[in-house]
């Protein structure tokens, strides 16, 4: 393809003419900047964001925003220690509960079922995955609360509710991606396995599990990433008290559910404590992205 | 004997896992929709919500759902397209190329509140398009864009090398290979991706609530309000007073995204075997 | 060709946009309380209907939103279900009363309390009363269920019980809706919150919760109506300036006897014109 004399002009030997190579040109840079719209995207919103938020460190200061423990914005305190903690609660309590029913159904798709069980089961979790948060949260509200209230004798409204919806809303997530990540490790290896006698559960705790270990954590990580910023459902089911965790029937708030909570009548400074708690959000979803990234260039 | 018990444990235990999640989503389905069909009727499609507590039908709220979704869908599918072909086809793997991935994970893992609030600040308030199909579509078309662009790639990416390298021995130019041979060839993966995402887009609550508004109104202009079916369903669960229509919101809401799903489904089916 | 068809499609979105756009003469916005919303909305479709061409265009995002709408001019009418507070007085809005609304505290049928007053509601709902029997019922923890601070009804409840720098209790449950106010004590024994009066009969087969007498005053449309029921609010629109045009014709429309007995009525709500002795 290459000229290979020197001496012959480019324009000589080139195919196309002038005006298809720059109409070529012009489209690659077309191209090139729908794919930046991602980037302004994300940088956009770091902006706006941010600059709605700024001025918190200023009116609040960083200390007393992130680290202070009482969250009372008619009475000009704005620490958000007890909603970060709400968050993590619901967060980490979903992903006890949903991360072996996720791994558990993602082995059972690539290793145990059969094509025609997969056919079936693999869809079933994709629906799942497109069903609306909102509509899980109704679900948890109308049907869910009221059982765990007369379980418990209280209200129904807290952590264990929230638990136990959200892990079903990260179920579909963790176990696709894991299945995926199971797939693609080569049937030699399970071949392998089996040749020297291990059994079907010893080959996939053995040989399979640990080969598609980073593909699973990736997940996993990913998981968490939506039970964090899941607003609707955690909404509809924690009971909002902008309190420390004190038992699972007790109520919690969340970043999420407390942006929702006062969006609507907030101005001035508590609004800008609200952007700060949008900002801090969306730091944290970066660095699960980051970790996933850096742990597949980890598996590379 | 002693590890065959083991495995026969522990495959069962795998069998259960399965066994709940596909439980779980059985009963979501079947608990929304024994208590939704009941009021589901032309009528309660076809009329407007009415009374104080939203008797009558959700109407303007499928219509507004409808409107915004496909409003984001043509602005996010031309970027989103074009975007996975510079990826595919023009980008040399580099920082440059690895930045705009970036950028597509976490645009894609952005939390949905993060991205209403977002689009308030931006379309709403800033750009002055007010709370309007237009600010809710433009903030739903950057959450659908990552997933378009993701499910693009691949099917480029999946079109054989072979038939790029006829297009390019006839004397096609780059574009003319693009256009003419790669992209009609990946389409019905592309356009399973594009129903997705729009899919996604249906469902999404917190994203519309700030940048839509919650006006019971038949949107014309992109400029007016609306009040999406999720929002009408968050406020019907919340204000609680008229729950059957709220069954029935919800029922119509997983029908419009199964519909989504199967159509998908359907398209890459019914392309793959030609 | 689709990003042609879409550029087409926002530009001829931005120029309709712009020229009809936000024309006060054939366009109203009515935002604020989610108490009033249910008024607002019937009284929007009823005038849209009358007078075709016209749209009233209403949203619920809570009193103070409505307010903070209409001072800043994105609406023409803030609906509020509470006074305004010190700060936002004497910045020229206008205030018309539509209706009147009596907050019921609310038990689980199953509780034996008869009666509270109140000083034991603002001892139960600032914490320091926690279970039934220091109140002579049965043994049993109270649960708290609060609203939202973006709530009128809130606001009003606060104003009138929780006087003297009482605040409530930060670990109650916050619910943004009636419903589930009323859903949550249905169901849990030994649950209390408080809805507006209107909302108490059950309605659409949810389940019954108990209204309590309030220093021995049954809350019914005639003690709010007389001002013997204590905790009994004003329902607000609010306008920049006195209503002109529009804005002032919806007034009218909301004050007529049609919405007042009609819609007003069905929501539960008192009529200001019952008040004013008519």
């Amino acid at each position: 393809m290459s000229v290979q004399n020197p001496a012959a002009s480019k324009s000589e030997l080139t195919l196309v003419s002038r005006e298809t190579q720059v109409k070529e040109w012009l489209l690659a840079a077309l191209f090139f900047s729908c794919a930046f719209v991602a980037v302004l995207g994300v940088a956009l919103i770091f902006a706006f964001v941010g600059w709605k938020a700024w001025p918190i460190l200023g009116e609040v200061g960083f200390g007393d925003f992130l680290f202070g423990t009482v969250w009372a914005p008619s009475d000009g305190s704005f620490g958000i220690l007890a909603l970060i903690q709400g968050s993590f609660v619901v967060t980490l309590g979903a992903l006890a509960l949903g991360t072996p029913l996720a791994v558990g159904t993602a082995v059972f798709l690539s290793e145990i079922a059969t094509p025609r069980i997969r056919s079936f089961v693999r869809p079933a979790v994709e629906l799942l995955a497109g069903i609306p948060s909102v509509v899980y949260g109704f679900f948890g509200v109308v049907l869910l609360r009221p059982l765990i209230g007369e379980l418990t004798g209280s209200v129904g409204f807290g952590p264990l509710t929230a638990w136990i919806v959200l892990a079903i809303m990260i179920v579909p997530t963790i176990a696709a991606l894991s299945e995926d990540a199971l797939r693609s490790i080569p049937m030699g290896i399970r071949e392998a396995s089996y040749a020297m006698g291990a059994t079907q559960w010893q080959t996939i705790y053995k040989v399979v599990v640990p080969a598609a270990k980073i593909g699973i954590i990736d997940a996993i990580i990913l998981g968490m990433g939506r039970a964090i910023g899941e607003t609707m459902a955690v909404l509809m089911l924690v009971g909002n008290a902008p309190q420390f965790f004190a038992g699972v029937g007790e109520p919690v708030s969340t970043l999420t559910s407390q942006i929702v909570m006062d969006m609507g009548y907030s101005t001035g400074t508590h609004r800008t404590a609200l952007f700060g708690m949008a900002a801090i959000l969306f730091v944290i979803s970066m660095a699960l992205v980051l970790m996933v990234r850096l742990l597949s260039r980890l598996r590379d | 004997m002693d590890k065959r018990i083991t495995n026969n444990i522990a495959v069962a235990v795998l069998w259960v896992a399965a066994g709940i999640t596909v439980a779980v989503l059985g009963a979501i389905i079947i608990y929304v929709f024994v208590n939704g069909v009941r009021v589901l009727s032309p009528a309660f499609i076809f009329t407007w919500p009415h009374g104080v507590n939203s008797e009558g039908g959700v109407w303007p709220t499928i219509v507004s759902t409808l409107y915004v979704t496909i409003l984001s869908m043509l602005i996010c599918t031309p970027v989103a397209v074009l975007a996975a072909v510079y990826l595919a086809e023009y980008a040399h793997q580099g920082r440059i190329v690895s930045i705009i991935r970036f950028a597509a994970d976490s645009l894609a893992s952005v939390p949905s509140i993060v991205m209403g609030l977002f689009g308030f600040a931006l379309f709403v308030e800033a750009m002055g398009f007010g709370l309007s199909m237009l600010s809710a579509s433009l903030a739903l078309s950057l959450l659908m864009l990552p997933i378009v662009m993701r499910a693009t790639e691949e099917a480029i990416r999946s079109v054989p090398r072979y038939i790029r390298w006829g297009s390019y021995g006839m004397g096609a130019t780059k574009w003319q290979t693009v256009s003419k041979v790669v992209l009609p060839a990946a389409a019905p993966r592309v356009i399973t991706g594009i129903v997705l995402a729009t899919g996604r887009a249906v469902g999404e609550t917190a994203v519309v609530f700030y940048t839509m508004g919650q006006a019971i109104w038949l949107p014309i202009s992109p400029l007016e309000s609306g009040r999406p079916m999720t929002v009408h369903l968050y406020l019907l669960a919340v204000e609680g007073i008229n729950l059957p229509a709220a069954y029935g919101t919800a029922l119509l809401l997983m029908l419009m995204i199964l519909g989504f799903n199967l159509s998908a489904r359907w398209i890459l089916k019914r392309y793959r075997k030609v | 060709m689709y990003s042609l068809v879409a550029g087409f499609l926002v530009c001829v979105g931005l120029l309709s946009g712009c020229s009809s756009g936000h024309d006060s003469t054939t366009q109203l916005i009515v935002t604020g309380s989610t108490t009033i919303l249910p008024i607002a909305e019937q009284a929007a479709e009823g005038y849209q209907k009358a007078n075709p061409g016209t749209s009233v265009l209403v949203s619920g995002q809570g009193s103070s939103a409505g307010i903070e709408a209409v001072m800043t001019g994105t609406s023409e009418i803030g609906s509020s279900s509470r006074d305004l507070k010190p700060e936002e007085e004497g910045k020229g809005l206008v205030d018309t009363p539509i209706a009147f609304d009596g907050i019921a505290v609310i038990v689980n049928p199953s509780n034996p309390i008869s009666g509270l007053t109140v000083e034991q509601l603002r001892a139960i709902f600032s914490g320091e009363v926690s279970n039934w029997k220091q109140l002579g019922g049965e043994d049993r923890d109270i649960d708290l269920v609060n609203r939202d601070e973006a709530s009128g009804t809130r606001e009003a409840f606060k104003k009138i019980v929780m006087t003297d720098d009482a605040k409530f209790d930060r670990s109650a449950v916050v619910l943004p809706g009636t419903g589930q106010v009323r859903d949550v004590v249905a169901r849990a024994p030994g649950a209390i919150g408080y809805i507006s009066v209107g909302f108490v009969a059950p309605r659409f087969g949810s389940l019954p919760v108990k209204a309590l007498p309030v220093d021995g005053v049954e809350p019914t449309k005639a003690t709010v109506t007389s001002k013997k029921y204590p905790i009994a609010r004003t329902l607000h629109f609010f306008t920049k300036g006195e209503p002109t045009g529009l804005t002032a014709k919806f007034i009218e429309y909301v004050l007529s006897d049609k919405v007042q007995q009609g819609v007003v009525v069905d929501a539960g709500f008192v009529p200001v014109s019952d008040r004013d002795g008519r």
